[in-house]
């Protein structure tokens, strides 16, 4: 005996080496589970417990090491969830927790019993690679799935490996008794009392029935089990036996072995139909089926009854698949591995044929969450050049469109008025950045865009939307024309990326001799916005800043920057489309040059206040998937009599049609409702708000929603209140501040 | 930990063909991104100006999106642990895909690797693979 010794309900229990934790809390005179028979080959649920804060650990298979906390689950019910430590999961990807490898072969051998050696050996004997894997050298196989890919658990982490064969060899399971008293503490099955014999664990008063345990000291008792008699403590004290004549007769015992028969263990065999797997040896027999159950606990996961049983076929379930889904017999974490041949026998006797098993499905074994999501990752959310810079300034960031970004820095009001009466930067890096070129670059874009490009001059720009065939609104942004047959196109940040492969995707079906490059993560970008923002740029050395809706490449700062005029913030507003590793560089002297400007950053919060004033959508935040130009109040941006568009013949059937959805702008007094707020008329849900802010200059809520219902009210019910049909936009309607 | 940094060079979007037909300097790694663009590390625009001649109206610029770091050997193997994909055995090669959940290329050769990303994902990719 050695001095070593884990914790078991709070108690030290010492363990000889190469015990399990089962072994060593049976060494210590306690069961791992309070009662019911022990297999001790990782087959039953019956000695799992809580070990180092982790629930559902089969105890058998789990070597003892010095401290290792045990926790016995509850003698009934469910154990505690375990304690989360509650993390950034957009920081932490689950799979710091659990390594994983991976590897190929040609065939994985699960089992090096005598038949996996075997498969094993001609395996090799045919020039195959071979890996064989087995729970007893560290390597626990918990799932076969598709390819095959077949997952281990490992002592260092997970593997998956990846064959052309799986040869399951992994022998057969013990049965255990299903009779009254079946769940006392001293039943162990015949292989689990060799092993305890051969470890030196006592096991008093031992009586065997059925085949007898070699080498282990025991009386053997023939017949049938009958049932089996415990005391208060819950110990078994003796087990009725009756014989072939009828005859009962009752043995006093505090060990009861039971050699009752076998099973194929086969849950990895029954998760991979139609994968190249082959079952060999034990795993592949069909074992005769122990007697139908009468009475007595026949899955011990989910504390199913025989009566339980019973009463479900009484119900009219006699399937097993039925009697399975009705009982829960079988759903439990061992998968059927103790109740399936009980639950077939039960079927079969009723039904005069014999059932098939029910399908496993990963894992065949207890994994926790780390473990599956081994190698799995969160999404990424992109960083700006300037994430720093924001971090630094005290930046709250959030994601979004796919990005990390400053959704305020500690107020936004202040930063709505710095945007207002001052000027102000924004960090627009994540917009999408386009270059198309070549001789049908015109063409192209009057194809793919409703507007007209052909007379956009080089030097100037102009706001468009990106419909689908549909008509519907996918994106929206701006096209800057370069030269002849160059521009530059701008999407949204969470449009980017879609955008580019629409624009692929046509030019391929087109025909379209043009080039396309994505830019977006390349160049990044700053707004400058502000009734002083022109004054602020003369002083960075851009002394003629170009004029509204118009753009040029120059110096701004002493780097090169592409500058693009126009207006989201309501205010002129001027893009500063530069390289982006010296984005940092150019933030830097804009606030230093703006200090006695009030120069201030604005974050996404004072950005959508801002644009909302104007009546400017986000596309995603304020328009549908099936949001047409003219449910948005934007026919302006469609020239219908171009020859050709993409969604040009869907908008003109439909033109003509009753619509019942407009998106308005609304007006009320008091705070802003939140976004999503559903719009009343006449005691119905007209509609939602899309679209939400307290207008500091205004001194009420603006809005952007959705009517849905004819004939559009003018005025509707928002939280309680009585909310207007507002002309758009709601600031500077005659876009005076944004030409400035 | 890697010390990913910005990869300057140029960024080529030509015809294929022109492409194909397109030398560049012995110092410079000339990744074919796609059949249509190249991001040619540490090469100008001069480098390209026959790309220029022959498309006219191909796209040459200046390219700093990227960022990246040469791996040896055993740090190459530490890197597939994080990939899914099969990495040919022809070199060079420039195999893209997920590393690590990350949107990512490795540019083989038979000395050394170079893994990189776009700037946007660094952060991320250092993390994942440290």
């Amino acid at each position: 005996m050695s001095n070593r010794r884990i914790v078991v309900d709070g108690q030290p229990v010492t363990y000889s080496d190469g015990d399990s934790v089962a072994t060593a809390i049976l060494r210590g005179g306690e069961h791992p589970k309070y009662g019911g028979t022990l297999c001790l080959g990782g087959d039953c649920p019956n000695c799992s417990a809580d070990v180092d804060g982790v629930p559902y650990v089969r105890t058998c298979q789990t070597p003892a090491t010095p401290g290792l906390v045990v926790r016995r689950h509850p003698s009934t019910g469910n154990p505690s969830f375990p304690n989360v430590v509650q993390a950034d999961i957009t920081k932490t990807p689950l799979s710091d927790a659990v390594g994983v490898t991976r590897t190929e072969v040609d065939v994985v051998v699960i089992g090096a019993g005598a038949s996996g050696t075997a498969a094993a050996a001609e395996a090799r004997s045919t020039g195959h690679g071979v890996l064989v894997l087995d729970a007893r050298d560290g390597n626990e196989v918990v799932a076969i799935y598709g390819g095959p890919t077949v997952i281990v658990r490992q002592p260092t982490g997970m593997a998956h490996i990846h064959a052309h064969q799986v040869i399951v060899a992994t022998g057969a399971a013990e049965l255990q008794p299903v009779c009254p008293g079946n769940n006392l503490r001293g039943i162990i099955t015949a292989r689990a009392a060799e092993q305890l014999h051969a470890s030196g664990v006592s096991l008093p008063d031992a009586v065997a029935v059925g085949y007898l345990p070699a080498d282990v000291p025991c009386i053997a008792v023939a017949g049938q089990i009958v049932r089996i008699e415990g005391n208060e403590h819950g110990s078994v004290t003796a087990v009725v036996t009756v014989d072939t004549d009828g005859t009962q007769t009752t043995t006093a015992c505090s060990t009861l072995i039971v050699g009752l028969g076998f099973a194929p263990r086969d849950l990895l065999a029954r998760m991979s139909f139609g994968l190249p797997v082959t079952v060999v040896g034990p795993a592949a027999e069909k074992f005769a089926l122990p007697p139908c159950p009468t009475a007595g606990t026949v899955c011990p996961c989910s504390g199913v009854e025989v009566e339980d049983l019973e009463g479900v076929w009484a119900r009219g379930f006699h399937e097993l698949e039925l009697v399975k889904r009705a009982s829960l017999c079988g759903t439990g974490t061992c998968q059927g591995s103790v109740c399936g041949p009980h639950l077939q026998a039960f079927v079969a006797e009723r039904s005069g044929s014999t059932p098939e098993l029910f399908t496993a499905r990963p894992a065949s074994r207890q994994i926790t969450l780390a473990e599956a999501a081994a190698d799995t990752f969160t999404d990424v959310f992109r960083y700006s050049p300037l994430h720093d810079e924001h971090l630094a300034l005290g930046a709250q960031m959030d994601r979004f469109g796919g990005w990390w970004r400053p959704w305020n820095y500690g107020d936004h009001t202040v930063e709505y008025w710095a945007v207002r009466e001052a000027v102000s930067l924004g960090d627009v890096s994540t917009l999408g950045k386009l270059v198309v070129t070549g001789p049908d670059a015109v063409e192209f874009l009057e194809r793919l865009y409703p507007t007209t490009v052909a007379d956009i001059k080089p030097g100037r720009s102009r706001y468009v939307l990106l419909l689908n065939e549909r008509g519907h609104l996918i994106d929206d942004g701006m096209i800057c024309r370069e030269t002849e047959t160059r521009f530059v196109l701008t999407f949204t940040s969470g449009g980017a990326a879609n955008a580019e492969m629409w624009l692929r995707d046509w030019a391929e079906t087109w025909a379209m001799h043009v080039h396309i490059l994505d830019r977006t993560m390349s160049l990044a970008a700053i707004n400058v916005t502000g009734p002083l923002a022109d004054e602020l740029l003369q002083r960075v050395g851009l002394a003629e800043p170009p004029k509204f809706l118009q753009h040029r490449h120059t110096e701004v700062a002493g780097i090169a920057c592409h500058v693009m005029r126009l207006s989201f913030t309501g205010e002129a507003s001027f893009e500063l489309h530069h390289a982006a590793d010296q984005s940092v560089e150019l933030w830097r002297a804009l606030m230093a040059a703006g200090r006695d400007l009030g120069i201030k950053p604005h974050g996404l919060q004072a950005l959508f206040g801002l644009r909302l004033e104007k009546g400017h959508v986000i596309v995603g935040m304020d328009t549908e998937l099936d949001s047409t130009p003219r449910r948005l109040d934007m026919d302006w941006a469609v020239k219908m009599d171009k020859p050709f568009f993409l969604g040009q013949s869907a908008l003109a059937r439909t033109a003509t049609l009753p619509d019942h959805r407009r998106l308005f702008g609304f007006t009320m007094p008091g705070a802003a409702p939140i976004e999503g707020s559903p719009i009343w008329s006449a005691g119905n849900i007209v509609g939602h708000v899309a679209s939400s802010f307290n207008s500091p200059l205004m001194g009420h809520a603006v809005m952007l929603g959705w009517l849905k219902h004819t004939p559009f009210p003018e005025q509707v019910q928002i939280d309680g209140r009585t909310a207007s049909i507002t002309d758009l936009p709601f600031y500077d309607s005659e876009g005076r501040r944004a030409r400035a | 930990m890697l010390a990913l940094n910005t990869l300057r060079g140029i960024r080529v979007v030509a015809a294929p063909h022109v492409l194909d037909a397109t030398l560049w300097p012995t110092h410079v790694a000339a990744l074919r991104i796609a059949p249509d663009d190249i991001f040619a590390i540490e090469a100008t625009e001069a480098d390209a100006a026959g790309v220029a001649a022959a498309d006219p109206h191909s796209i040459i610029v200046d390219e700093h999106g990227f960022v990246g770091c040469w791996l040896d050997h055993q740090q190459l193997e530490h890197i597939t642990r994080h990939i899914e994909w099969h990495a040919p055995l022809h070199r060079p090669a420039l195999v893209q895909g997920y590393v690590a959940g990350v949107p990512a290329k490795i540019w083989l050769t038979n000395e050394r690797s170079l893994l990189l990303c776009a700037g946007p994902y660094a952060a991320d990719l250092m993390e994942r693979v440290a």
